[in-house]
């Protein structure tokens, strides 16, 4: 808890009130910013660089599947570029993806503070988080990882890959997400601007907080349970290992106590940043805030207590797989109340089908998929059949790329203009949304297919039957990349030669687009903001004064 | 956050151990007290994994359990025990002479506290090396269960290296945080030495013994079920 | 010491709670009370209720640090509650876990193999493990279960 050393004043000649960009110079001034804004920043690019590697994993991947047998890789090689994709992705870009990029821009402003409780421990978490990404990497170079993202033993412990540095890479990234998550729950609980009650929280804020939770509660586990399994590899220690006493299965229960609630430390965030999405571009306030509001805590704390459906086939007794199956039932309960809230949101609406709109419907239909055909996971007899085959691949796919990244491009195209102050092409971003959403559909769709006819996950090889449906997904594939590619390259020219952003290009009601220029000042806010409405009450003003402010917004005289 | 505060810098009521985003100092206090907690009950889940692997294999092996547990000494672990609750006693002390601006008295149970948790250490380094001595050592470096370490004529369990991995496993983590405290103690005590601790701010104080209190917490259920097996 | 806590956000000051020197040396000389019954509790076997007891004292234990040391009884509830749930929550971690691990049965030590309490028939799902005589000069460092070459599983599969 360093955050309340005295020379917090100590931001030397920085100007409060320049636009956070330009308010220091030099990249001294970035790499050791304590400013939420820059740190969020920096930890966009650095996810966007995740993104981008794990990526490239997936690609070799599906090129290595075009065909039957060996198309461009051995099997071992195949092995580590399936484990490395998941583990990317997974470790270094979604779990930190929207909490420490946008969250950590976007939560304050919206917040009315500042800055975050703890702003050197936010710096820390992202120095940590790149500590943690360097002893990830550092594993790729000295022999990489076969393990699948999920190291379970008993072959994690004995495979003669570099499975001690990813580990340990993961366990320090861990602290990161612990961190952040630390951070956000002190700083909603404690740096509310004045009149900003509980029920005025915007919904990414509960997004956020509920994640937050999460983080702190989960990811310790994590932490011990690859501790005791780095302790396994190096010396033996027998916890895990059957011929010493120990029990796999105690392996998979303690990964995915924290796995599982993981699923929506990811999710969850997506969700947190449709909602604002929706709002703003239905000109309607959420329908059923506080239903939604509560779905994201319900979530977290379902979260933890359905782990076991990951472990229906793994010897796990019988009673324990009823009661995790029925645990799993309910968890479709807040994940319905925000898919009908939402559409319901839509009804009546003004909508505006802008990019990051376009992105925001189609994480409905995409995490609708996805979550339905959880339920024939959770389900136990389906489950015996489906369970390691495509079908599952499909399955989180769905929930995490058509939920989770679909919703974080939707969210950094919705805050790009506030983050940088320019704006983009707005018809080349819908060109790359469609790649996007089509080539993902084409990668993934025919998956669920091709899992239900058996085809396992995670194998080198295939029958012959099964490569039609292989050829479709790995061009669906290549869709993804140039979807992905056109995205970069809008994002790049906006940098470079978009128009300046006004301060509220969309006419939002948010806090954060209300009080702030585009990019804000160092502080946030000239004046701390004093909030006299909900986040969505788009019925308060005209079309017209949503874009110059609200009359109750305006600073009172005297 | 009771006033709409003018964003103007260095006027008077912005004391100087006030950081820029807090309005009030008891704002700050709170926050650093939350986030301490929060940080507790992220401690107690981590050793809390532990924890659970250890009474789960308990519950399958309880005889191999109580068998090897008489390798360890209870008397050292009882005089840590003491140690500790000791040490917890004076940073707990610290804080109310803190709270009373008593800088000296707060500079004294500090260095008390970090002798404490010093002794706990010296007293565990003993223990340890007396265990690799008797071949009792983690995962497969464990020889204690062969016949030529057989104490006072009797063999240990073949497994029993599984009670000695969750004990060095266990201690070990916990261990960590000892040392881990120490420097948080030590940089708590420079900083009262340099007077930056007031009645109107001692947060670090407070948050370093709250971590203290922390590790005390969990060698209180460590001792029992590493060293009373019953 | 009066008790002049709990107006935090009255005038923007920190006002702790300060406790009396007399109450904590009694609380420290309870927990060395407690320390000492722990230990001669542990001499008196009660059956299954052992851990039960030495955890039920470490608990009285950890709550006077909490709620005296550690000051939670002057703090906002909230902290209690957070300290509270992260019990909740290892809980659940124990309990979902034990409704798994509990079915492998419980280890015989003379024959090493896993048996179920209830039946006392070979336990389903759990590992059956044959020892061999230990070798009289064993390797350094060899693994200790090496020579115990796990037999085959029972024909449950």
């Amino acid at each position: 808890m360093a955050t309340e050393v005295a020379d917090s004043h100590g931001h030397g000649d920085v100007d409060y009130n320049a636009p956070y960009l330009t308010a220091g110079k030099g990249i001294k001034s970035w790499l050791l910013t304590v400013d939420h804004k820059r740190i969020g920043v920096m930890y966009l690019i650095s996810v966007i660089l995740a993104f981008f590697m794990g990526g490239m994993f997936a690609l070799l991947v599906r090129l290595e599947l075009f065909a039957p047998g060996r198309t461009i890789m051995s099997a071992e090689y195949y092995n580590r570029a399936f484990t490395l994709h998941g583990a990317i992705m997974v470790f270094l870009f979604i779990i930190p993806s929207v909490p420490g990029a946008l969250g950590n821009f976007v939560l304050p402003i919206m917040l009315g503070t500042k800055d975050v409780a703890f702003p050197k421990i936010n710096l820390l978490s992202f120095y940590i988080y790149v500590i943690g990404a360097t002893f990830s990497l550092y594993s790729i170079i000295s022999g990489s990882v076969d393990t699948g993202w999920t190291f379970y033993t008993p072959y994690s412990t004995t495979s003669n890959t570099s499975v001690v540095s990813m580990v340990l890479g993961v366990f320090i990234l861990g602290f990161s997400s612990i961190l952040t998550g630390l951070n956000f729950i002190v700083t909603v609980h404690k740096l509310r601007a004045p009149g900003l009650h509980w029920n005025r929280l915007p919904l990414f804020v509960w997004g956020m907080y509920a994640t937050s939770i999460i983080q702190v509660l989960a990811t310790p586990v994590l932490a011990i349970t690859l501790l005791l399994l780095a302790a396994e590899r190096t010396m033996g220690l027998g916890i895990f290992d059957p011929a010493l006493g120990g029990d796999p299965v105690l392996f998979q229960h303690f990964f995915w106590f924290y796995s599982h609630p993981a699923v929506y430390i990811m999710i969850v965030p997506g969700m947190a940043i449709v909602s604002e999405l929706l709002a703003t571009f239905s000109r309607r306030a959420i329908f059923g805030y506080f239903a939604v509001a509560m779905s994201s805590l319900g979530l977290a704390l379902l979260g933890f207590l359905v782990w076991g459906h990951h472990m229906f086939t793994s010897g796990q007794s019988e009673f324990s797989t009823m009661l995790f199956s029925g645990l799993t039932m309910l968890v479709a309960i807040p994940s319905g109340v925000k898919v009908f809230n939402w559409t319901a949101t839509l009804y009546k609406g003004s909508i505006a089908l802008t990019t990051p709109m376009l992105y925001a419907l189609a994480f409905l239909v995409l995490f609708t998929i996805g979550g339905l055909t959880g339920l024939f996971l959770g389900a136990l007899n389906t489950d015996i059949h489906l369970h390691d085959t495509y079908f599952v691949v499909a399955h989180f796919h769905y929930v995490m790329m058509g939920g989770t990244v679909i919703a974080f491009v939707g969210g950094i195209l919705y805050w790009w203009p506030k983050i940088t102050g320019k704006m983009y092409d707005e018809k080349m971003a819908k060109v790359s949304w469609f790649f996007v959403v089509v080539g993902f559909n084409v990668t993934f769709l025919i998956q669920f297919i091709m899992g239900s006819k058996g085809m396992p996950r995670r194998y080198y090889d295939y029958l012959p039957q099964f490569e039609i449906y292989h050829k479709v997904s790995t061009v669906g594939s290549w869709m993804l990349l140039v979807g992905f590619l056109i995205l970069a390259g809008v994002l790049v020219k906006s940098l470079k030669s978009g128009p300046k952003a006004p301060p509220n290009p969309w006419g939002s009601a948010g806090y954060e687009w209300q009080g702030t220029e585009s990019p804000p000042v160092f502080q946030n806010f000239r004046e701390t903001p004093t909030i006299t409405r909900g986040p969505y009450d788009y019925h308060l003003c005209t079309e017209a004064e949503l874009f110059d402010g609200f009359p109750e917004d305006a600073p009172k005289e005297g | 956050m009771a006033t709409a505060e003018s964003a103007d810098h260095g006027h008077e009521e912005h004391p100087k151990f006030l950081a820029h985003h807090f309005d009030t100092p008891a704002q700050q206090f709170d926050s650093a007290k939350l986030g301490m907690w929060v940080f507790v009950a992220t401690e107690i889940l981590m050793f809390g994994g532990l924890f659970v692997a250890y009474l789960l294999f308990k519950s399958q092996e309880p005889q191999m359990f109580l068998e090897a547990h008489h390798r360890l000494n209870r008397e050292m672990g009882a005089a840590n025990t003491v140690v500790l609750l000791f040490s917890s006693l004076t940073a707990a002390l610290a804080v109310r002479s803190s709270q009373l601006g008593k800088r000296k008295q707060t500079s004294a149970l500090l260095v008390v506290t970090i002798l404490c948790a010093l002794v706990f250490l010296v007293v565990k380094y003993f223990e340890y090396t007396h265990k690799f001595h008797d071949g009792l050592l983690p995962g497969r470096f464990f020889t204690a269960h062969l016949p030529e370490h057989a104490h006072n004529g009797h063999v240990l369990p073949q497994r029993a290296h599984m009670f000695f991995a969750l004990y060095f496993m266990m201690t070990g983590l916990h261990g960590v945080h000892v040392i881990l405290g120490i420097s948080i103690l030590t940089w708590v005590l420079i900083r009262n030495q340099r007077g930056e601790f007031s009645p109107e701010y001692f947060t670090a104080v407070e948050i370093g013994a709250l971590y203290w209190h922390l590790v005390d917490l969990v060698w209180i259920y460590l001792f029992p079920l590493l060293y009373l097996v019953g | 010491m009066s008790d002049n806590h709990a107006h935090a956000h009255d005038d923007g000051k920190v006002h702790a709670h300060i406790s009396s020197l007399p109450f904590m040396v009694a609380i420290f000389g309870t927990l060395i009370f407690l320390t000492f019954v722990t230990v001669k509790v542990s001499y008196f076997d009660f059956g299954s209720a052992n851990t039960a007891i030495a955890m039920l004292i470490a608990t009285l234990k950890a709550s006077l640090v909490a709620v005296f040391f550690m000051h939670l009884k002057y703090e906002k509830r909230f902290y209690s509650f957070i300290f509270v749930m992260s019990f909740v929550f290892l809980g659940v971690m124990f309990f979902l876990t034990l409704d798994d691990i509990s079915t492998r049965g419980t280890v015989d030590p003379d024959n090493m193999v896993r048996t179920l309490e209830r039946t006392g028939a070979q336990a389903p799902g759990g590992f059956v493990q044959f020892v061999a005589p230990v070798p009289a000069a064993g390797a350094h460092g060899a693994e200790p279960a090496a020579h115990g070459a796990a037999t085959p599983a029972p024909a449950h599969h």
